[in-house]
């Protein structure tokens, strides 16, 4: 499917992305040939290929025990929020 | 006459620390006396610690003093890429959207660091997000080659290779997802390597592309690429990848020859560049075949037959991590923030503007990739084309000891060159890619210069968790030939007069 501004302006809202109309044509001409370079994988017969999603040499990722481990900085990381209310994070209003 | 200090090597320079022939505090001093000079010229650091270094030397000193043991980077500036967490340091990874966000805790390979009592000098520019080719994609500033000025240093860990060869800091790290750590060593004449998979524990490394991200040295040899990564591998329980297979590296294992050792090159990945690769390119290659030959080693013929597909495998599977990655960058806990109304008003508003072009275009490649009617025919095929490119380096690996491959088409490009065609940048990472992919450990390493002065960069490409080998094989190199001891200009003449 080709992509066009249409296109842009859908995933756009799904990544919660705001897009400068100005600039959706250039998105969608670039993504347009991203994915006609891609389009090559369709030539490849990959039927009873397994997916590789992480590469772990066969082993499971390890799991540590499910402890609490106290952060110890809370403060410095509540310091880095763009708005913050006390021990809490603040967004506008939701419901 | 003696060499300039920023001239030695780490080995060298811990040795001497530990030994009390130098203090960390006069080490640490000549190395920021010789950014103070090349630094703003070459745009390597997007956040210095002079302070800071200084100070962390002194205390290495006054533990010396005291008869404590030192570590093996005793007094070792390095250098930090500006995605990895340094502790109350600003760390923006080259976006503004973390303009002013300081990390409460240390990434992993920064507590090793300090553990090992190296001294952590500065952050260094990188491209937005580690995506990009050049360094061009930073927010903040652009990075120029040490070896010509009007050249890239390569991207996306562009600071990080600069600072090293110009001898700013001995040794460096970066992040290697697709080539991001190879691809500018090549290009600025240093070692860079991408560890094995699950080698080095990503805790406190920004996320990217979470399947194929890992943490990689910078360093002037081989011997001191081996140091660092001994230093910053191995098992650590908050990365679940992190494995404790990974083994610090026998300096001495390094210097043995090469009699008998199967080199396996796969010559046809050079036609899938085709006019692309630079005749300089193909000629360092062949040159570099002939003096294994030479220095004993058997030359297998072996394929990667799938690793065509590797870039198109690259820009599906990387994107679509990363639009998930970076759904964190919310305006809501940390960095800056647009208010539009609504909390939706805000998202958006906050990462309209807070991204910048290249991470923008890969959101949305990676939404697209990941929307409802095009995963399997997008992310999920890709995956199992990666199943593919990774089991024929295992099968090359299985008759082969490692594989010796270019690792860019050509040297250093110009600035400018490629910022307004992503296609092309993309295709600059054609031998980069298909190691990532295959997660196995990949070392560029300096091996001679073009007509032009440039340096050319080839690959060593290892079996798991074998990066002992491919710096041995490096090391051979090195030994016979004089790319990786040459510096450039601006660091020479800085350094001379430092003197």
């Amino acid at each position: 499917m080709p992509i066009d501004v249409s296109v842009v302006r859908k995933i756009a809202a799904l990544a919660r992305l705001r897009i400068d109309p100005a600039e959706e044509e250039r998105y969608a001409r670039e993504l347009d040939g991203i994915l006609g370079f891609v389009e090559q994988l369709q030539a490849l017969d990959v039927a009873g290929i397994e997916p590789t999603s992480q590469v772990t040499e066969g082993a499971r990722p390890a799991l540590r025990a499910d402890e609490v481990c106290p952060f110890g900085a809370r403060d410095e990381a509540l310091e880095g929020a763009p708005e913050r209310d006390g021990d809490y994070f603040k967004v506008p209003q939701v419901v | 006459m003696s060499a300039p200090l920023v001239l030695e090597s780490a080995e060298s320079l811990a040795r001497a620390v530990t030994q009390g022939e130098r203090s960390a505090a006069d080490v640490t001093r000549a190395f920021l006396a010789q950014a103070d000079r090349t630094a703003p010229k070459l745009g390597t650091y997007l956040h210095r610690l002079a302070e800071s270094a200084l100070r962390d030397a002194e205390a290495i000193d006054r533990r010396r003093a005291k008869g404590d043991p030192l570590g093996p980077l005793a007094g070792v500036p390095v250098a930090i890429k500006d995605n990895i967490c340094v502790r109350g340091v600003p760390t923006t990874c080259g976006s503004k959207i973390l303009e002013g966000y300081r990390p409460p805790y240390d990434a992993h390979v920064v507590e090793r660091l300090r553990a090992a009592d190296a001294v952590i000098v500065g952050k260094t520019n990188c491209d937005e997000f580690a995506m990009g080719s050049s360094t061009e994609n930073s927010a903040y500033q652009v990075t120029h080659n040490p070896w010509n000025l009007d050249r890239v240093p390569g991207g996306s860990s562009g600071g990080s290779a600069a600072t090293v060869a110009a001898c700013e800091a001995p040794l460096s790290l970066g992040s290697d997802t697709g080539g991001s750590v190879r691809q500018p060593a090549a290009f600025c004449g240093v070692y860079g390597l991408k560890p094995t998979y699950g080698a080095v524990s990503r805790y406190g490394l920004v996320a990217f592309a979470s399947s194929l991200d890992q943490i990689g040295p910078f360093a002037r040899s081989a011997r001191d690429t081996a140091l660092i990564q001994g230093v910053i591998c191995g098992r650590d329980a908050r990365d679940t990848t992190s494995r404790a297979d990974a083994r610090p590296i026998s300096l001495d294992a390094l210097e043995r020859d090469l009699a008998g050792f199967r080199l396996g090159v796969p010559r046809a990945i050079l036609d899938e560049a085709g006019e692309g690769l630079a005749p300089s390119i193909r000629a360092a290659f062949e040159s570099a075949i002939s003096a294994y030959e030479r220095a004993g080693a058997k030359i297998v013929d072996v394929s990667l037959p799938h690793s065509r597909y590797a870039i198109a495998t690259y820009y599906l599977i990387a994107p679509a991590e990363a639009s998930s990655n970076l759904a964190r960058y919310d305006g809501v806990r940390y960095g800056v923030r647009r208010s539009d109304g609504d909390l939706r008003g805000m998202y958006e508003a906050t990462r309209g503007a807070g991204f910048g072009r290249e991470v923008k275009r890969r959101i949305l490649l990676g939404t697209y990739a990941l929307s409802a009617g095009y995963y399997d025919a997008y992310y999920l095929r890709a995956q199992k084309v990666r199943t593919l490119i990774r089991k024929d380096f295992l099968d090359a690996l299985a008759v082969s000891d490692a594989l010796l491959l270019p690792i860019t088409p050509t040297p250093a490009f110009k600035l400018v060159e490629k910022t307004d065609d992503p296609l092309a940048m993309y295709l600059s990472d054609i031998f980069s890619i298909p190691a990532s992919l295959a997660g196995v450990p990949a070392l560029s390493f300096p091996a001679s210069f073009d007509a032009s002065g440039l340096p050319i960069g080839l690959q060593v490409v290892g079996r798991p968790f074998d990066e002992e080998t491919i710096l041995r094989v490096a090391r051979a190199y090195e030994r016979e030939h004089d790319a990786a001891s040459r510096v450039p200009a601006i660091a020479l003449a800085e350094a001379g007069d430092a003197r």
